[in-house]
């Protein structure tokens, strides 16, 4: 036992060295890619891993806020919520409407306010699967 | 007259013999042969449309026929209907159809299962539990939902014993009724929002296989009773405030012996209702009371801190004398698609016949970091997130010695490997450091599908 104290010791100080470097990375990644000036491209890290993505996080970051708005638009809504607690999921995986149940467990799951979740209920079912 | 004649004559005269030469007596025959043909066809023609008009008349016929059936049909119909109408006067009144309300739409079947193997120091390596959790979501209306989660686990019996052990647990079953835009009421087994990681811990929620450890031994996950929640916009950049108010029945005694107000003896899950044997001498008098006030920022798409701060307290022991009350702080971080923090502390504090009062405590913070945010544009790296937590836990009750001394720390390293968006293969490794004999490093794999 004693044999893999400090094996564990050099483990947790590779942790958090580890931990620290990604938040570290991470930051000042975001801090170099935050303030995008209108008309640069999308910045790439706005695709993220899923396959079916792509033409859907397109048009979400296309609709991203250049300046100040009266109200935030469905899609805005959409990708400031929906991957707050899981992976994004897509308009596309669910039909017009099973969205309309879906958004109701989320609506209150999440406790999103009721204006915002029919914004969002409308962006997933004009880009619904079917 | 006279003229016409002599122009004749003219003519007759102008066209010498040739026309009378040239239509022969063949050609009139032939010429007759078309003509009386045409004749026939003509006749054949008129005979069928004889028929044809017979054919209608006896369509007219028929229809009209029909028509009067259909009237009488409909007769009967609105006889039947009235009757009816009458009848049920006295019954209490049946149940609307929704406009779109078939199987597919309103009611579904979602959820997730995950597969693991496990490998704990000094042990074997085995396939460690197979779990299907469905979520069955059926929406009555455009603001009436009824949720339920079960989760079934196979799970070996190791290190303990041998075989294997099939559990079948109601995560949740709550009725939801969107009073209106800022408030819902939910009644039922409630998932308790004490801190936030319960509320959304789903299989494929979750990046690392196991919860952190103050979740699981400090706090109980649901409850059964009825809640209030809901959010408020502030501003018009997407802040929003959310809070949850509820009162369940609260933690219990496992008290077999008379003994109830033991320390040892607090059962977290506990009290559920009147015991099976119609006894009630294992619940206390008064329910436990908690909230949760949240406030979400998100600073535009995909960059967002959400903090909250909740809490729940109530009486435990049967006798009433004793206060099971918790503490959490939760925070939850977004920088990007690709950077996700998040964290809580959570501290608990009861009393006890025989140990006096006591604070448990403990937190966890995790981060991950998703490496399509570098760029690579390798396509196995792009899929990968790489994952860290911390947990640490003290003055935890010990059953052994009957006091509050186990002191845990946890550091997890791993990954998320992302088949898709919700096909997760998770691999992790834990040291662990720790007085509770129960605590060992261990390698997990995880495979979880939400669907
Ligand atoms: C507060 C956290 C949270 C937020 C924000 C959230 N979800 Fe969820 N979502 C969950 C949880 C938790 C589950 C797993 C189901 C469960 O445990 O009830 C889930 C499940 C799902 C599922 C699987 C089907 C289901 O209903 O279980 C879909 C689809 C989904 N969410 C879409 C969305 C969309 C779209 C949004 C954006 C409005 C969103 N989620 C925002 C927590 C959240």
């Amino acid at each position: 036992m004693s044999k893999l104290k400090p094996l564990k010791a050099l483990a947790q100080i590779i942790f958090v060295a580890v931990a620290a470097a990604v938040m570290i990375g991470a930051l000042a990644s975001t801090l170099c890619s935050a303030a995008p000036t209108s008309g640069a491209p999308p910045s790439k890290t706005d695709s993220t891993v899923s396959t079916n993505s792509v033409a859907v996080k397109a048009q979400a970051s296309e609709a991203a806020p250049p300046v100040l708005k009266p109200q935030l638009t469905g899609a805005e809504l959409y990708s400031m919520h929906c991957n707050r607690c899981h992976p994004e999921r897509y308009p596309t995986e669910r039909t017009a409407a099973q969205w309309k149940t879906i958004m109701l467990h989320m609506q209150v799951r999440a406790n999103i306010p009721g204006n915002q979740a029919r914004l969002i209920l409308q962006y997933l079912q004009d880009n619904s699967g079917r | 007259m006279f003229g016409l004649i002599m122009a004749g004559c003219v003519i007759g005269l102008a066209l010498p013999l040739r026309v009378a030469a040239e239509v022969s007596e063949a050609d009139f025959n032939a010429l007759k042969d078309t003509v009386q043909k045409l004749g026939e066809q003509v006749q054949a023609l008129q005979q069928s449309n004889v028929v044809q008009q017979q054919t209608h008349e006896q369509d007219t016929q028929q229809i009209q026929q029909l028509q009067q059936k259909l009237a009488e049909t409909q007769q009967i119909a609105t006889n039947a209907e009235q009757k009816s109408i009458e009848a049920s006067m006295t019954q209490p009144m049946p149940r609307q159809p929704i406009d779109e309300a078939t199987v597919n739409h309103n009611f579904m079947m979602l959820g997730d299962a995950e597969f693991q193997y496990a490998k704990l120091a000094g042990q074997h390596g085995a396939f460690l539990q197979a779990d299907f959790a469905p979520i069955f979501l059926y929406r009555g209306g455009d603001n009436i939902l009824f949720e339920a989660g079960f989760d079934t686990t196979l799970a070996n019996n190791a290190p303990g014993n041998s075989g294997y052990t099939t559990t079948f647990n109601l995560s949740f079953a709550q009725l939801d009724y969107v009073m209106n835009d800022y408030m819902t009421f939910a009644g039922g087994e409630l998932i308790l929002p004490l801190g936030t990681y319960t509320e959304r811990g789903a299989g494929w929620l979750n990046k690392i296989p196991d919860n952190p450890l103050a979740v699981d031994a400090l706090l109980p996950g649901s409850g059964l009773g009825a809640e209030l929640r809901g959010g408020v916009p502030v501003g018009a950049a997407g802040k929003s405030l959310n809070y949850e108010v509820y009162v369940v029945n609260g933690p219990g005694s496992s008290d077999t012996t008379g003994t109830s107000g033991s320390a040892g003896n607090l059962d977290l899950g506990g009290n559920v209702g009147v015991r099976s044997d119609g006894v009630t001498a294992n619940l206390h008098g008064h329910p436990s009371g908690g909230a949760r006030l949240g406030f979400f920022m998100p600073f535009k798409p995909h960059y967002d801190l959400e903090l909250g701060i909740s809490g729940q307290s109530g009486e435990w022991d049967d006798a009433g004398d004793h206060l099971w009350s918790a503490g959490v702080f939760d925070a939850a971080l977004h920088l990007g698609p690709s950077f996700e923090a998040k964290g809580e502390y959570i501290l608990t504090r009861y009393g006890s016949d025989d140990l006096g009062t006591h604070s448990q405590q403990g937190w966890w913070v995790q981060a991950g970091y998703k490496l399509a945010g570098l760029d690579l544009e390798l396509p196995i790296i792009n899929n990968l997130e790489i994952m860290g937590r911390y947990d640490s836990l003290h003055d935890v009750y010990d059953p052994n010695n009957n006091a509050f001394d186990f002191k845990t720390q946890r550091y997890t390293v791993g990954y998320v490997y992302y088949f898709t968006n919700t096909l997760l293969f998770e691999g992790d490794y834990e040291f662990v450091n720790s007085n509770d004999p129960s605590q060992a490093d261990q390698l997990i794999f995880q495979l979880s599908l939400g669907f």
